[in-house]
């Protein structure tokens, strides 16, 4: 839906109603939807919850409701649209007598009028044509490409912000929406930055009384702070050693599946002065002396190893004693406890405790989903080190492939769109940093695993190469619509992100086939 | 009597709230409300003031005497005094409990505070221990303590009386009666 008042037109309309709420499975979207349940409880409006997870169950959903339906907003991120007169033009029909009237007492009068009409008409007709021709064009261009805006918790804070009825819990799920963005590599650095700043003012706004020393809060109090912190994946509940080796920015620089990057991984520990024995244990165990200066320690060390990017802009959110968490480690957690395969339970489970953990009187649910991205995180690097020490990864001319077989531990793990997604991010920076063959570093990557052994499906994700300016636009939805149409292969394309498609095991091979041709 | 009960007594109490969103005059069965006007300062029960903070619609002014000098005073006082002194409000407790979970944000040196309404209801609760304990030693007939509050003799009102009820019949059973059989045969 588009709209120009967020306030006016939205918010004002649904408050005085029953609402459903059709939420996708994406912490983002997790984000923003606790953003509008607390804003919905302060101003008692009725709303019914249904988590979606692709196109299928929004209808479903969506007949299964339609009686009361009236208006219908769906949470996702956002994609940039072109100009309203550039698509729907309220179009007149061409009269023939348009208004011109016709003077019977001069015939030459009345013929020049004529031609001049054919004339009109013609234009008309061109016009229209070249106007449809444009159009087509930029349809086209819409959905060639697919891309993230603005992240929709952000979205929700800003409307927060506008009724003056946002709080700090709010903000804080923002900092989680964007964060998240970043993580799943959806939005360009510039833009992550920009973002930051935008957020960066609201937390000024809302924490600055930690500086008063009269007025200070109670340590119980929930408070945000801005950090130029390590980009190590949940390093301040692991241990370093074991954050730097599952932590994709680092293992790839480092070439951790190789012996010389094990070697070269003691180097940089022996650089920055820490033993390998306090490294090993847990964070908090740590000598005191040695993480007073860490973070500046290992930037300096690790510049030396070629990774310069080693801290990232973001922010941490503490309260009590003990708890202080990063943003991105609450995104592991909620995206871990989302995609949770170890107990069979149906779908909206995960869905709900994934939700529930993201408020801060559930710590226990929050700890059980740093258990669980520990063990993805550790699943993932493994898969990663070991499809590229057997090369699973092939070259098939426009685009590299790789395909997950059945046999592979914790293969059950990618059967889940996001973490499959997180793992193909990865898989592609360790495979650019470890090949030495130029052209393949430029090419965008396919991967596929089995989803479902008895109804012999296969998901398949398609991410855009890996380069430094990248604007992550992502061409593969458009790819794999055609493929499957030109092949009659028996595919779904159901998730919302249109790059992640379900199909048959038997019809993968000549489905790529037509994919390869598709795109040389 | 539950504590819960005791609670919902105190809810009573009055406190200053300065609302953010406009009303006119409510009519309640206990008495009048408001008017509300955004910014400025109105006498509100305490469960209101708790729920319209809960939805965001207010600021909570805590009380004066809700004050880390004024605590520490009480405190010093309570703990030099033998006996009960006078407590800032009948329902400090629950007042603290209450006003410290929900409004922290809104009360300065909250945890300053906490520790000490803490010691204050620890003395007391020690006091009243150690006079429960003689009047038990010295068999009094009956006692009376000034200066106590709800939620304290609830504390130990049940159990106390109780245990007095016990200590009854195991007295009156230790009269030997004349009805009384001997065991020796």
């Amino acid at each position: 839906m588009f709209l120009s008042d967020f306030r006016r037109e939205f918010y004002e309309v649904i408050v005085s109603q029953r609402v459903l709420l059709l939420v996708a499975s994406d912490v983002d979207a997790l984000c923003a939807c606790k953003i509008l349940q607390a804003l919905f409880q302060c101003d008692h409006v009725q709303y019914t919850l249904v988590p979606v997870s692709g196109w299928q169950e929004l209808e479903t959903a969506y007949l299964e409701h339609k009686d009361q339906i009236k208006l219908l907003v769906k949470q996702d991120d956002d994609l940039e649209i072109p100009a309203y007169d550039d698509i729907f033009r309220d179009e007149e029909e061409d009269e023939d007598d348009s208004g011109n009237e016709s003077d019977g007492s001069e015939p030459l009068g009345k013929r020049k009028r004529f031609e001049e009409d054919v004339v009109e008409r013609t234009m008309k007709r061109r016009q229209r044509r070249e106007w449809e021709a444009h159009r087509r064009e930029i349809l086209f261009d819409y959905e060639q490409y697919e891309y993230h805006g603005t992240s929709s918790a952000m979205v929700m804070f800003d409307l927060a912000w506008i009724m003056s009825k946002d709080l700090n819990d709010m903000l804080w799920w923002a900092i989680v929406g964007l964060t998240d963005q970043w993580i799943q590599d959806k939005i360009t650095q510039m833009k992550y930055v920009t973002d930051i700043g935008m957020l960066q003012r609201h937390v000024s706004r809302h924490n600055h009384r930690n500086e008063d020393e009269e007025n200070s809060l109670s340590i119980d109090c929930m408070r945000i702070a801005f950090e130029y912190d390590l980009r190590l994946a949940l390093y301040q509940h692991w241990s370093l050693y074991e954050s730097l080796c599952n932590t994709s920015y680092t293992s790839a620089s480092l070439k951790l599946w190789s012996v010389q990057g094990q070697k070269r991984l003691q180097e940089l520990f022996a650089d920055m002065g820490l033993p390998l024995k306090q490294v090993k244990q847990k964070f908090n165990s740590m000598d005191m002396s040695l993480k007073e200066n860490l973070q500046e320690m290992i930037e300096e060390s690790a510049n030396k190893f070629g990774m310069k990017n080693l801290r990232v802009q973001t922010f941490s959110i503490h309260f009590g004693f003990k708890n202080k968490f990063l943003a991105s480690d609450i995104v592991y957690a909620t995206a871990s406890l989302m995609e949770n395969i170890e107990k069979d339970e149906p779908g909206t489970d995960n869905f709900i405790k994934a939700l529930d953990s993201l408020s801060r009187n559930n710590l226990d649910k929050l700890h059980q989903g740093l258990e669980l991205a520990k063990k993805q995180l550790r699943a993932i690097q493994q898969t990663v080190a070991s499809c590229i020490c057997t090369n699973l990864i092939i070259s098939q001319g426009p685009f590299l492939y790789c395909y997950l077989m059945e046999g592979t531990p914790d293969v059950k793990l990618f059967s889940k769109p996001v973490s499959l997604c997180l793992l193909s991010k990865y898989l592609l920076k360790s495979f650019v940093c470890s090949t030495k063959n130029k052209r393949c570093k430029l090419l965008p990557l396919i991967v596929a695993a089995p989803m479902d052994v008895e109804q012999g499906t296969v998901i398949m994700v398609g991410i855009p190469p890996e380069t430094e300016s990248s604007d992550k636009k992502n061409f593969f939805g458009r790819a794999f619509e055609k493929a499957a149409e030109s092949t009659n292969s028996r595919t779904l394309h159901n998730h919302f992100d249109m790059s992640i498609i379900e199909l048959k095991m038997e019809d993968r091979s000549k489905f790529l086939d037509a994919l390869i041709s598709l795109l040389s | 009597m539950d504590p819960a009960e005791a609670e919902f007594l105190a809810e009573k109490e009055t406190v200053t709230v300065i609302p953010n969103f406009s009303l006119d005059r409510i009519y309640l069965i206990g008495g009048d409300l408001g008017p509300f006007n955004p910014g400025l300062p109105v006498e509100v029960p305490l469960w209101l003031a708790i729920n319209l903070k809960q939805r965001q619609k207010c600021r909570l002014i805590p009380p004066e005497w809700m004050d880390a000098e004024k605590l520490e005073e009480i405190r010093d006082q309570e703990r030099k005094e033998d006996t009960f002194t006078p407590m800032p409000n009948p329902y400090y407790m629950e007042l603290t409990k209450l006003l410290l979970n929900y409004a922290t944000d809104n009360i300065p040196k909250a945890d300053e505070i906490r520790t000490l309404v803490k010691d204050t209801w620890d003395t007391r609760i020690a006091k009243l221990r150690l006079s429960a304990d003689s009047f038990v030693k010295q068999q009094e007939a009956h006692a009376k303590l000034d200066n106590l509050t709800l939620m304290e003799i609830n504390t130990t009102g049940t159990f106390l009386t109780q245990a007095l009820d016990h200590m009854y019949k195991l007295r009156t059973n230790l009269q030997p009666g004349e009805t009384a059989q001997s065991q020796d045969f």
